[in-house]
């Protein structure tokens, strides 16, 4: 089986009534009653992009394929590092308008909504003020670069009543909606830990051309290595997988400790090269996390781990800790027990999966064409037509944020780390 | 009473167990996991279905240009080589295209024009070795190697020797109970007692083989679930005719190597009785046992090595 389109959408409809549906991720069934519109200009989704550099501009052309069937308008388009906002324009070839200026942005184009995919410390003010300023608000992970900022630009979402996603794309992928479905179902029985890794051999560098580490240039274009800007690997990406373990538990650490340094890419940045994290979540479940930009042989994973199966969401496989008897080799064992050398009938297959196994697993999903930060703009888009989108799906992005800041903390401390009560929703 | 450590788990598409009776419960999930980090390297290095495999890769590669592959994977088509010569053909892992050719056809399946050009364009004397250079060519774009009726016994043959080389001296395994292992003798005394089972009455057996450090491989042409319950999955091409085999035939053969069984059976499932005991004839320590379920209930026709007597004369 491949899941396409057509099969994607049969899936969640028939899931649509489904506790876990439900409970833990009810933005899915906005692709079977998508908001309904027409394609005149008074139905038209005038969106706006702050922020076209690496991210941004996937963003982009997200939205540009989105464009003929959900009569959808880039209206604009805003950079203030020159050569991104002189390839934005060009991407858009005059069709949208063009600023330095978010402020102005908002100001002279009218906009429905925005996605904003610029360096971490920026998000919060530029969040804040387009959704005051009436826009709903599409803005990429981690949040904001402190605690209070993540807080304020929840608390002005509840104030404007504006919509304010997070782009944690996994939230829309096909994958994981089927694997909460199979730990919703028990299929790897009670979770016991969760543990995570995301391993590269990078130096990490987006811009070499920068004058090297400390110059006003660097600060601007790899804004990643310095502390005033992001936590670097914590909230670039960590912050993702911190989101999965929360949206898997439906729960919030109880606390994390950690510890972390830079230990070979000692170049003059001031964010961690690797770290290592223990999240504590209610019920005794511990999730370990570690993440290193000095080896890539693990990759990238979250494993779930049951009392009777495995869960591996990044590689999509899920691995049974006790794969059923056959009847021979159940009688084999008793035969043995008893001390008894029988005849035992097994030559001859007597098994047929219904699922590809390999390596020791099934897949979660069948293969699928579906891009899930494709499908995440798509939901983003019927949620601003309709005024209105799931809380809870901002709250994982929320709740991602401060756990990532609060694990930052505790490695720098080296304190086990709770969160203060006012950041506790 | 004997104490068994016993574990379980997916591998090359179906279900691996391995006992281990009377060792030490720390002991066996050592072995076990030393078995299973092999499994796991053999699947990744044999199956056509995971992009990153040497022979997913070999099957792109070889179509187009000499592909150098390393030594492992040469031996393993040496074998292959081996093993389709000494069946006249029987053994060939190159047929798949002809059953997805007919998968795709609705209804009885008649074979046209492109079926015919399609099928002399597949078989593995067109698989090319280069044992100087460890180099391999397909003579024809459309080759494909599937190593599915090789595979497991390749694994077992793996484990084997990491059971040689441990403390374990009794060991079962079964690789999706149609390429069993049987490791020292049965901890209750004597060989391994292996049943070839019964398709129409599932849990009684047909024909038996002993074991003591050697193998026996199941090839049929259907499957029963674990209800007992027939599932018709005709999946095996008859060489010969390049069609998929309808006959409701079962073979299990018995060597002390796990691999020699594997593609025995496979090939012997369109062999016929002559063909099977020449093959049967060159082996120490082969026999095999064919049940017919044609009729209706089960025709078994065993091959055992003819034993010569010695020449007295004077």
């Amino acid at each position: 089986m491949y899941l396409n389109r057509k099969k994607f959408l049969e899936m969640t409809a028939a899931m649509a009534g489904s506790t876990v549906m439900a409970s833990a991720m009810p933005w899915f069934s906005v692709f079977n009653n998508p908001a309904p519109f027409g394609m005149g200009a008074s139905d038209r989704v005038r969106v706006g992009v702050i922020g076209v550099g690496s991210r941004g501009l996937t963003l982009l052309y997200n939205l540009l394929e989105l464009k003929n069937r959900m009569n959808l308008e880039i209206a604009a388009v805003c950079d203030t590092y020159e050569p991104h906002y002189e390839r934005a324009k060009e991407v858009m070839n005059g069709e949208a308008a063009a600023y330095k200026d978010f402020r102005e942005m908002i100001e002279k184009t009218e906009l429905d909504a925005v996605v904003i995919a610029t360096p971490l410390h920026e998000h919060a003010h530029q969040t804040i003020e387009c959704m005051r300023a009436g826009i709903h608000v599409f803005c990429e992970k981690a949040m904001a670069r402190t605690l209070d900022d993540v807080k304020e630009m929840y608390d002005a979402h509840l104030e404007t009543d504006k919509i304010m996603l997070i782009g944690h794309q996994r939230l829309f992928n096909p994958v994981y909606l089927q694997a909460m479905e199979k730990i919703e179902r028990g299929d790897i029985g009670p979770i016991t830990m969760l543990r995570g890794w995301w391993h590269r051999n990078t130096p990490w560098v987006f811009y070499d051309d920068t004058g090297g580490r400390g110059t006003a240039l660097d600060r601007q274009r790899n804004w990643r290595f310095y502390d005033e800007y992001s936590a670097g690997m914590l909230t670039e990406l960590g912050s993702h997988h911190f989101q999965v373990a929360n949206w898997v538990l439906g729960e919030v650490p109880v606390s994390v400790m950690g510890a972390g340094s830079i230990n070979h890419f000692d170049d003059g940045r001031e964010v961690y090269d690797n770290f290592g994290l223990i999240f504590k979540y209610p019920n005794d479940i511990h999730f370990t996390y570690d993440c290193i930009t000095s080896n890539k042989h693990n990759g990238m994973q979250v494993q779930v781990l049951g009392n009777d199966g495995t869960i591996e969401l990044e590689s999509n496989m899920w691995f049974e800790e006790f794969p059923a008897e056959p009847p021979a080799v159940q009688q084999l064992i008793d035969d043995i027990t008893d001390d008894e050398n029988a005849t035992i009938p097994i030559g001859g297959a007597t098994w047929i999966p219904n699922a590809p196994i390999r390596l020791g697993g099934r897949y979660i999903s069948p293969d699928y064409e579906l891009n899930d930060t494709l499908l995440y703009m798509e939901g983003f888009l019927n949620f601003v037509r309709k005024g209105s989108a799931p809380e809870k799906l901002t709250i994982e992005g929320y709740n991602a944020s401060i756990w990532t800041l609060l694990a930052e903390e505790a490695a720098k401390t080296g304190k086990e780390v709770v969160a203060p009560e006012r950041y506790i929703l | 009473m004997s104490k068994t450590v016993h574990h379980s788990y997916y591998s090359m598409g179906t279900r691996f167990h391995l006992m281990l009776p009377g060792v030490d419960e720390d002991y066996g999930f050592r072995i076990f996991q030393k078995v299973k980090n092999e499994l796991n390297r053999v699947e990744k290095k044999l199956s056509r279905f995971l992009p990153q495999s040497d022979i997913y890769r070999l099957n792109i590669a070889a179509k187009r240009h000499s592909a150098k592959v390393d030594g492992e994977l040469f031996d393993i088509l040496k074998a292959c080589k081996l093993c389709h010569e000494i069946t006249g053909g029987a053994f060939d892992p190159t047929l798949r295209p002809l059953y997805e050719y007919q998968q795709k056809m609705v209804g009885e399946f008649v074979p046209d024009q492109l079926f015919f050009d399609l099928k002399d364009q597949l078989g593995f004397d067109k698989v090319q070795l280069d044992e100087d250079n460890s180099v391999v060519r397909f003579g024809s774009h459309m080759l494909e190697i599937d190593l599915g009726g090789f595979g497991k016994g390749y694994a077992l043959e793996k484990v084997k020797n990491i059971l040689e080389n441990s403390s374990v001296k009794s060991a079962f395994v079964s690789f999706g109970e149609s390429s069993v292992l049987a490791f020292g003798n049965h901890p209750a005394g004597g060989f391994w007692k292996i049943g070839m089972n019964n398709y129409l009455k599932p849990g009684k057996t047909v024909a038996e083989f002993e074991l003591s450090g050697g193998s026996v491989s199941t090839s049929s042409n259907f499957y029963l679930d674990d209800n007992g319950r027939l599932e018709n999955h005709s999946h095996i091409i008859n060489p010969k005719t390049g069609e998929i085999d309808s006959n409701q035939v079962a073979v299990s053969v018995s060597a002390r190597s796990p691999l020699l069984a594997e593609m025995l059976s496979t090939a012997f499932l369109s062999m016929s009785d002559d063909e099977i005991e020449d093959v049967v004839n060159q082996y120490e320590e082969v026999s095999a046992a064919k049940a017919d379920y044609s009729s209706g209930s089960p025709v078994i026709t065993r091959y055992e090595k003819i034993e010569i007597a010695e020449d007295i004369s004077v």
